[in-house]
Formats: C-alpha cells, structure tokens, sequence
C-alpha cells in the first residue's frame, strides 16, 4: 500500500473517531473497564502467590520424634523425611536446641521460673523442622508423615494454608468470571459501535465497494478506530492501576498489621511489574478492540 | 464486453428476476436498456457488477467470468466498470474534486497521477469552475456530472449508468446522454438503464428492452438526434419529458 493511502486511511480511521464520539466514548469506557478488572485480577492473583510463596519459604512443619528413639532411628527417620517429594528441607532440632531458643524468648522472671525447676531434665522433645514446596498440599505432606515410625506429631499450619488457597482459588474464579462476562460485555459495545460507525459511513462504504475498493482497503479505518481505542485504553487503564495499586500498597504496608505477618516483601511494588502489567494491558486493549472491530466490522459491512 | 448466456436469476424469496436471458454487447457500444418497473433491470446491474450470483447461465464483464469469480477479486472487476446512479451517491462533505478523487484514492492510485488525473476529468465533464464546491452547492444535473466524472475517473471499460437521468430536469437529462455519448465516442462501453423512452427515441442506436425478466425488444433504431439541431430537437423532447 502507497504512504499517502495509508495516510488517507488513517485519517479516515481518526475522523470516524471523532463523527461517532458517542459511541468511541463508550467503547474505550467498556474497554477500560474491562482492562481495570483484568488488570486487577492479575495483580491480585499474583500478589496472593506471592504471599502463598512467602508463607511457604517462611512456615515450618514440625515433626515431633517419640521420646527415647534410638539415634540411628532418628537419624533414618531424617532420610525418609528427605525423600518425600514435597519435603525441600530438613534440619533436627535437638531438645537443647530447642531449649536454648525457648529461653532466649523469656524474659528473666521467666527464666528464674523455669530455669530452676527443669534444670535436670529437658521438658521439650527431639524434631525435624522441615520446609515444603507446595503448600497446597501441606494436608497430604502432614498425613504421610504422621504414618513414619517414631513420629509422636506432626504440627503445621494447616488452617491458615487452607484459607489463603481458599483465597487464592476463590479469586481466580471470580476473576474469571468477572473478566469472561466483561470481554463479552466488550465485544458487544464494541459491535454496537462499530455497527453505527458503518452505519454512519455507508455512503463512502458504498461508493468505494462500486469503484471496487478492495475488503481490506475498507475495513482499515475501522481497524484503525479500534486500534486508537485500544492504545488509548491501555493508556488510561495503566494509569488508574498505577494510582490505585500505589494507594493500596501503601495503606496496606504502613496500617494494616495483618500484612506485616508476611512482611512487606510479600506485596510486590508497581515498579516491579509496571512494564509486564503495560505490556499485558497494551496487548488486551489492542486485542479486544481492534482484533473485535474487525470482526464486528466484517459482519456489519458484508464486503 | 458483456455477455449473458442463457442467465436466470431467482430471489431467496421464490421471485424470478430473470429468465434465460441471452445477451451481448460488444465493446464500444451504447446501449439503452429499458423497461417498465420490476422488469429486471436493476437485476441485471446487480449482475453486472457481481452484487448477486445469477442462479443459472453465465455472465461475462470484460473478461471476467461472474459465475465462476471468487468474491475476493470482486474489487478487480469493478475497478473496469464505472457506475452512475439515479440519486448520484455523492459524498456530501467532499467538495467536488474531492469526491471524484476518492475513486482513486480507494483503489491505491499514486497521488501524482491523482493529481493529474482529477482535474482532467472534472474538465470534461465541465465543471472546473465549481471543482471546490459541495454537492449540496450543485444542481441536479451538475450533481449527475460530478458522479459521471467519478465513474470515469478509474478510465472504465464499462459505464453503468442506471436512471442518470431520472432526478435530472428534463432540458439537462439530454446533456448527460450526450456527455455518455461523448464518453463512448472515446471507446468505452455506455450501458444505460432508463425508462424515459422519449429520451430513448430521440437519441436512438441499439435498445434492450425488458420485460417479466425476458429480454423482448433487441434492435437497433434511428433516433432523431441530429448533433447540427440537437439544441432545438433536445427543447423539443424536453417539452415530452416534462
């Protein structure tokens, strides 16, 4: 195609823009939204791996070993904690071990207290701190390991993994269905438009099919128009997203005390993911509404 | 050339446009096609410019042959046919040369020989002097120039021409024959659908005449054109044209 015709066509593209503003409006509106709810669902779902993940490297399963084992029999008990697949990291903690650190944690009444009266005998048993991979199957991991020889108990913290994989499944449904129903929602805007855009330039339409315009030559400026949208909605939607994930990251990170049991590390900042997450928007935007102009635009036009 | 070969056409609806219509006409003639309403004429353009599919026979547009085409090289056979219409089909927020140049423009000509091309054209149909007016600023008959300019444009093998005259008053009906005429005179095939027979009569030459979608009058006549009196034949014909 020659410069000054795609020139022409994207000018075409422009002024159909502006002669159906009503609906253009509309459209990058649907778009936007659409693109914020995506956006929002990603972000969540990441930030909420990342927390599962945090939880993960952070949370040990205890392995209480039966007092009086034999030491070969504990150490075989380690091997076999090892070899189970979703088991990353073993390490004994010795009864002194333990001990050690318990008093460490006391203040000094505490350790009068009981400094004295356990001073001959060690009232804490031998274990295992082990690591696991995947926390969404910690139940699994806890019950295998509570049929081995020599394990008095298995403590974990199965309630809180339950709830954040409640969580994190919840929201991947929901956001999902959120966003199916708003691409659907989108396409149908974007046919309406695209539907009043044709309607608006039929004579043009018509006279360049006479004159024997090819199908791509017309399709073009419409192409062009959801293009416009798309970029322009990326645009807003990036925008909003970094306002509102600043806002939240800092409100959750300096008031709400909950967030600091994982740490602040657990909630990714913007400036990490603000290329990937523009990236993504640019890409959604192009493709809802371009990719769906065109669709609608030959189902309209009937060239 | 166009040609149709034993051509029927039947509307989803049940209704028979046409019936084996056998038909050929050569290039660098003119040619009336009339008959009264829902004849079949504007099946047959519609055939002509491959709006439809005829649903038996075949139609053949210079060298293309409609039956058989693939709708993807549609584009390339109207690019050989120039159409005017009736209600001229202008854009109305395009001035003049505007709208003569947008028939190239759609077809990717190189903007130089738009350039060149555009105001040629305007010039022979006569309007120079109102190349940078709207439309809506423009007679009927100036309308109907400007939409024979666009057609002309793309340098056609074949003009279509359907009703040109028909919201034209009757005193400029024969100045857009005669510029058809003219048009044809340089070798391009003039296909004109009407149904204003004094028109017909007075200018004469080969008549296709339609009837309950059969073709039932094909004949060449003599008209009353003389270009020495046309002005005072044409005033003449007007009167029965009003």
């Amino acid at each position: 195609m020659r410069l000054n015709s795609f020139n022409y066509l994207v000018k075409q593209g422009f002024s159909g823009l502006w002669f159906n503003r009503v609906n253009s409006f509309a459209s990058l509106c649907v778009v936007t939204i659409s693109l914020l709810m995506v956006g929002i669902s990603i972000l969540t779902s990441y930030n909420i791996n990342n927390m599962i993940g945090a939880i993960e490297s952070r949370n040990e399963v205890m392995v209480v070993i039966q007092d009086g084992t034999p030491e070969n029999n504990v150490t075989l008990l380690g091997e076999q904690l090892g070899q189970n697949p979703n088991v990353f990291e073993v390490n004994f903690f010795s009864r002194q071990q333990a001990w050690e650190e318990m008093q460490s944690d006391m203040s000094e009444k505490e350790k009068a207290l009981f400094g004295d009266e356990y001073f001959d005998y060690i009232p804490l048993p031998d274990t295992y701190r082990i690591r696991v991979s995947d926390i969404g199957e910690l139940s699994e991991t806890v019950a295998e390991i509570s049929k081995l020889d020599f394990v008095e108990s298995v403590q974990s913290p199965n309630d809180f993994a339950d709830i954040l994989i409640g969580i994190r499944n919840l929201c991947a449904i929901l956001f999902s269905a959120i966003t199916l129903s708003l691409i659907i929602v989108c396409f149908v805007i974007i046919s309406n438009s695209t539907r009043a855009s044709v309607y608006a330039r039929r004579r043009e339409i018509n006279i360049m099919r006479y004159v024997g315009a090819s199908k791509s030559f017309i399709e073009i400026p419409f192409f062009v128009e959801g293009l416009v949208i798309g970029i322009l909605s990326a645009g807003i939607a990036f925008g909003l997203t970094w306002f509102a994930y600043n806002e939240v990251y800092t409100m959750l990170s300096t008031d709400v005390d909950m967030f600091q049991i994982f740490g602040l590390t657990a909630l990714i900042p913007f400036e990490t993911i603000a290329v990937r997450t523009g990236i993504a928007y640019l890409i959604c935007g192009i493709f809802l509404s371009a990719i769906g102009t065109v669709v609608s635009t030959r189902k309209h036009l009937n060239v | 050339m166009v040609e149709f070969r034993n051509v029927s056409y039947t509307y989803p609806s049940g209704q028979q446009a046409l019936n084996r219509i056998n038909l050929k006409i050569d290039d660098s003639e003119f040619v009336f096609v009339v008959g009264a309403n829902g004849a079949g004429k504007s099946t047959l353009i519609k055939l002509l410019l491959r709006e439809l599919t005829a649903t038996e026979g075949e139609v053949v547009v210079n060298g293309f042959n409609l039956s058989t085409m693939k709708q993807r090289k549609v584009p390339k056979l109207r690019r050989t046919i120039g159409v005017v219409f009736q209600d001229f089909r202008l854009i109305p927020n395009m001035t003049v040369y505007d709208n003569v140049a947008f028939a190239l423009r759609v077809i990717d000509a190189p903007l130089k020989y738009i350039r060149a091309r555009v105001p040629y054209v305007i010039q022979l149909v006569g309007l120079t002097a109102k190349a940078k007016s709207y439309p809506n600023d423009l007679s009927g008959g100036e309308q109907q120039r400007v939409a024979l300019a666009r057609a002309l444009v793309n340098d056609p093998q074949l003009i279509i021409a359907d009703e040109p005259t028909g919201n034209v008053d009757p005193a400029r009906s024969f100045e857009i024959v005669e510029l058809l005429q003219a048009i044809n005179e340089c070798g391009t095939t003039v296909l004109m659908v009407t149904h204003q027979h004094e028109l017909v009569r007075y200018f004469g030459g080969r008549i296709i005449n339609i009837n309950a979608g059969a073709v039932v009058f094909d004949e060449v006549i003599g008209g009353a054109y003389d270009e020495s009196a046309s002005e005072e034949s044409a005033e003449e014909f007007s009167g029965g044209l009003a």
